[in-house]
């Protein structure tokens, strides 16, 4: 399998006024191209800052992130997001259909394809035909589809979630899971996901990164090796499924 | 309450008891005499004002003031808060100026301004100029600094570049602010444009005040105070219709 993203020797400290805060000590590790890969960790040990990282928005302090070989210095191209605060991260000015379309113009996209990409991503996270209500019409769910809708519009070879389901309920949140399941299986997206939830990390993914200690490093990689496709219910009962998560969740707790 | 009561607009209500309680203390107490004019000396005067041809002049000279000066306030106020917002150094650095600036009542500023322009509709306009726009500006800059860091980080991470980022993040977070801000330079236009001409002599309402002031006429003063003052409610009124509108996302 090619690599789709090196994280080579990444540390990351942050220099405040109060101190230096050291959160990432050389971190390593290579996500393989279509792969499903969760960060897991507890609270404050610097998932999100990993992420950050990984989409451009700061530089580590020493390391390197090179997506498809070359070394990244700033957002890269054919990246996309989904953030947990779907309320803040939509315009709330805009319709959604508008949203979808803002980060499109960058693309050289003729009016036609452009609004069919719009609508076909809509279709593909089951919002057809509702692109023209605002965000706030919609419910949190909805909105967070409608989030995914942005990124997948872009036709991204990298999608990058940081706590998405954390602010819907348990419902919603199993329906988004098969969402994004759905999503790369249909475009072989690479995907990574941050999430606090263990459960959701063994459903979901290949590999499962766990981050621990402060400084942060990488505890230890863990394969699902659970078939896909997957189904939330018999996923959740297999028995393989407990050991995974029993074993994840003893790590992040820094049990075992 | 009974059925009557309760479609009549609470603000009506409170007019009717304000107008009624003016009455008294017009009528009976200390203020009663000729110095001070009951609600229905005053509505009386302003009806018969209000078929004269001075009063309206008078009151078209204070729009003129007020108006061009607050237009004249937004066309520098705004684009110069939009540029002192960009960076958080320029915002922080100029807030502390503008902030001193703007509460200074310009009042104070009469003296030099008749001596600089003379008592005329130009310096009302300077002085509804000096009035609004250091607030403007800073309300604007505060806007466009508001703008939610979640947003402009997700839009960065989309690769839209600083231009995208102002037109579609930093413009519409800032509508709030001015949209606010306006409100508040919309009120206070009309009170320094009257006050300009009231102890300026810059014409318009004021100058009509102060006239019919040292005339002892206080029946015509009253009545050009009461006519101010609706004439203020209903601004506001318009300002907040419009403003909710411009801003039809907040609160939802
Ligand atoms: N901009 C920043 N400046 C200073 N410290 C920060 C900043 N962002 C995060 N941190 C610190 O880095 C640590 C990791 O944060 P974060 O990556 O958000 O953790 P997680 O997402 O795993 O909960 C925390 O201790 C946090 O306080
Ligand atoms: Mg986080």
């Amino acid at each position: 399998m090619t690599t789709a993203i090196a994280i080579n020797g990444v540390s990351m400290e942050y220099v405040t006024p109060e101190g230096t805060t050291h959160v990432l000590d050389n971190v390593s590790y290579e996500v393989s191209e279509g792969s499903f890969v969760a960060i897991v960790g507890p609270s404050g040990v610097g998932k999100t800052t990993l992420l950050r990282l990984l989409s451009g928005l700061q530089k580590p302090t020493a390391g390197e992130i090179l997506i498809r070989g070359e070394r990244i210095s700033g957002p890269p191209a054919g990246l996309a997001v989904v953030l947990q605060d779907y309320t803040r991260s939509l315009m709330p000015w805009l319709t959604v259909e508008r949203n979808i379309a803002l980060p499109l113009k960058n693309q050289k996209l003729s009016k036609a394809d452009r609004s069919e990409r719009i609508e076909s991503s809509l279709e593909e996270v089951g919002l057809s035909g509702q692109g023209g209500k605002y965000p706030w019409q919609m419910s949190g769910g909805m909105q967070q589809r409608a989030s995914i809708a942005r990124a997948l519009a872009v036709r991204p070879s990298i999608l990058v979630m940081d706590e998405p389901f954390a602010s819907v309920d348990a419902q919603t949140r199993f329906d988004l899971e098969d969402l994004v399941l759905k999503v790369r299986d249909d475009f072989g997206i690479t995907t990574l996901m941050v999430t606090h939830d263990i459960d959701e990390a063994v459903y979901l993914s290949d590999e499962i990164v766990v981050l621990h200690g402060r400084p942060a490093k990488v505890r230890d990689v863990v394969t699902v090796d659970i078939p896909f496709p997957r189904s939330q219910i018999q996923t959740r009962n297999a028995p393989r499924f407990a050991e995974l998560r029993t074993h994840v969740y003893a790590m992040v707790r820094g049990l075992e | 309450m009974p059925a009557v009561l309760r479609r009549i607009p609470a603000g009506m209500l409170s007019a009717v008891v304000a107008l009624i309680v003016w009455q008294i203390i017009g009528s009976v107490g200390p203020l009663a005499g000729d110095s001070f004019a009951t609600a229905t000396e005053a509505i009386s005067a302003l009806w018969v004002l209000v078929r004269e041809a001075t009063f309206w002049l008078a009151f078209w000279e204070t729009v003129q003031m007020a108006a061009i000066g607050f237009a004249i306030s937004m066309v520098i106020a705004i684009p110069l808060g939009m540029l002192i917002g960009l960076s958080r150094f320029s915002y922080r650095s100029s807030k502390f100026t503008f902030d001193f600036l703007k509460v200074i009542p310009p009042i104070v500023l009469i003296p030099i301004a008749i001596l600089v322009i003379g008592p005329t509709l130009a310096m009302g306009v300077a002085l509804v100029v000096f009035a609004n726009v250091f607030s403007m500006a800073i309300q604007t800059a505060y806007g466009v600094r508001d703008a939610d860091p979640v947003l402009l980080e997700t839009m960065r991470c989309f690769r839209m570049g600083l231009a995208k980022q102002i037109r579609y993040a930093r413009l519409p977070s800032a509508a709030v602010q001015i949209g606010i801000g306006m409100r508040l330079a919309l009120a206070a236009s009309l009170v320094v444009a009257v006050v300009a001409g009231l102890v300026g002599g810059a014409g318009g309402l004021g100058t009509f005040l102060a006239l019919t002031q040292s005339a002892g006429n206080a029946d015509d003063t009253y009545a050009v105070i009461l006519f101010l003052g609706a004439i203020g409610v209903a601004l506001s009124r318009l300002l907040v219709r419009g403003h909710r509108r411009l801003v039809f996302w907040v609160g939802r």
